[in-house]
């Protein structure tokens, strides 16, 4: 190993340890480094750091910077794997929506930042003859982001929001969330499961018909009676492709 | 100076644009020759971020600086990273694209800080091919920034402000040229600041820092959350006097004040362009 590399190598584990090192100016980027994940983490966590506290939620990011280190020189990427940190972190285990919750805010942060398109192409969809409707394959916005739990994560969520009071309506019963944006701000709202099942489809890449052969009769004629073209004017859907011209 | 492409056709001084000043600068547009942003605040593929940073690149000049690239590490060129950077430059066509003089990750494990380098022929020799590197998949020149450290290592053999005009000697990239971390490091490590600023070519400096630091301890530290401090200033009418008229950025990182606050220091930084100080020729003249 070069000279460079094994200095890069004892400092970096130096500032992941703790305690004196053979470099007394140290202690300053241990700060620095970590005012700087926390304050990612901070960021993009708004509701969970909320719902336990600074003190809470400090240590909380401490731990799991060690956990998972920090992969990228991009900031926004630290505190994709929180969810799962906290399912598995005891002193959580009181508060059994926060992997949820914290499911969610990841989904806003990647709701966010993720690419723009335009509305669904509706002169395309025109030329499409009806009897292959069935085989369109809808698409979501690049931004969207589907989310359910076991709790009712999106009134947790609403409730926090800096302009709430923090009190849920409930704290009882699954959600099943839908993430988009709107005019470039980020919009959380519940949906039915047989809706979320059936975008989910979509975002697999389903056609109209696998993406509610699984739905029951009554389920599957609401959602492409009324959701669809809801869907369609929130701009959660807003591409398709077309059914092979030989199909 | 443009053979090397170190001239961006700015001049005067500009604000590091931050988030909370973002609907007030659009709003009010006040007189700025630049304004700058950290390049990583706006990889994203679309959304807020990049909707705001098209409003600003329409009513200013626009520089892109980046804190993330880990320039100095022994890691391979993160090639995400740089082509997150590359799709930006291309997009927003920034008068300027600037990184830092250091290193900020190691096997795949990144601090999110900037790291400071043993001043040494190896990381010399490592820094700019690294450079070079960035050069030419951005297909332009950069500006590379000095960093405030905190810690000098044993194994340095080159001094700072050496090592600083060599790797622009040889990379042929700018030197963004912090007068304040020139101050911070001056006051940690006991050089004499006017001996750096003698020691970098003036045809290689592209673009000058200002920001405030504060003591933590029995060092400073580059915290970016305080006014430019008076000595600063002095080190800053040392510099024009020396290299000229340089396009100067105001910076404010931490506790974050108002507006204003920002660009009263820009417009002190504006008086002393535009009229380097008597004393301050004098004492580079001496």
């Amino acid at each position: 190993m070069s000279g460079l590399a094994a200095l890069q190598r004892s400092f970096i584990e130096a500032i992941d340890g703790e305690g004196a090192t053979e470099w007394p100016g140290l202690e300053v980027y241990r700060n620095t480094a970590r005012a700087n994940l926390n304050g990612a983490l901070a960021d993009t966590y708004p509701v969970v750091r909320r719902l336990v506290g600074d003190a809470f939620f400090f240590e909380a990011a401490r731990r799991y910077a060690r956990a998972h280190p920090s992969a990228s020189g991009d900031l926004n990427e630290h505190g994709a794997h929180l969810a799962a940190f906290l399912a598995g972190y005891e002193h959580a285990a009181g508060l059994p929506y926060l992997p949820g919750v914290a499911r969610l805010e990841w989904a806003c942060h990647e709701c966010s930042r993720s690419a723009d398109a335009g509305p669904l192409d509706f002169t395309q969809l025109a030329r499409v003859p009806p009897v292959r409707f069935a085989r369109l394959r809808f698409g979501l916005h690049p931004a969207a982001r589907l989310v359910r739990s076991r709790h009712p994560i999106a009134t947790i969520w609403q409730a926090n929001q800096a302009d709430r009071d923090g009190v849920p309506e409930s704290t009882q019963g699954a959600e099943y969330v839908v993430a988009r944006r709107e005019n470039l701000a980020v919009r959380v709202s519940c949906v039915e499961a047989c809706e979320w099942d059936f975008l989910a489809a979509l975002a697999r890449g389903a056609t109209l018909d696998e993406a509610t052969s699984n739905l029951g009769e009554p389920e599957a004629t609401r959602v492409l009676g009324v959701s669809l073209a809801r869907f369609v004017s929130e701009g959660v859907i807003a591409g398709f492709t077309p059914p092979a011209a030989e199909a | 100076m443009s053979a090397r492409g170190i001239a961006s056709g700015l001049s005067g001084v500009g604000i590091g644009l931050r988030a909370p000043h973002y609907a007030q600068v659009l709003e009010e547009r006040p007189a700025l020759a630049f304004v700058e942003v950290h390049s990583e605040n706006f990889y994203a593929e679309g959304g807020a971020a990049l909707a705001w940073l098209e409003r600003f690149r329409a009513a200013y000049p626009l520089s892109l600086h980046g804190v993330g690239l880990s320039l100095g590490s022994v890691d391979a060129l993160d090639p995400r990273h740089l082509e997150k950077l590359a799709r930006l430059a291309d997009r927003f066509e920034p008068a300027l694209v600037s990184e830092h003089l250091c290193w900020s990750s190691f096997a795949g494990r990144h601090a999110n800080d900037l790291l400071p380098l043993p001043f040494t022929d190896e990381a010399l020799d490592h820094v700019v091919a690294r450079i070079d590197a960035v050069q030419e998949r951005l297909r332009r020149t950069i500006l590379v920034e000095n960093v405030s450290s905190y810690l000098a290592f044993a194994e340095s053999t080159i001094p700072e402000w050496e090592f600083v005009a060599e790797v622009a000697r040889r990379s042929g990239c700018g030197v963004l040229l912090d007068v304040n971390n020139i101050w911070v490091n001056a006051c940690n490590h006991g050089f004499d600041a006017a001996r750096y600023l003698a020691a970098i070519d003036p045809r290689t400096v592209g673009e000058i820092h200002l920001a405030g630091f504060e003591r933590i301890g029995d060092r400073l530290v580059d915290t970016h959350g305080a006014r430019v401090s008076d000595e600063v200033w002095a080190l800053y009418r040392a510099a024009i006097a020396r290299f000229g008229e340089r396009p100067t950025l105001v910076e404010w990182d931490t506790d974050i004040p108002a507006l204003e606050v920002l660009l009263d220091e820009a417009g002190k930084a504006r008086s002393i362009l535009a009229r380097p100080s008597r004393e301050a020729r004098a004492e580079m003249a001496s």
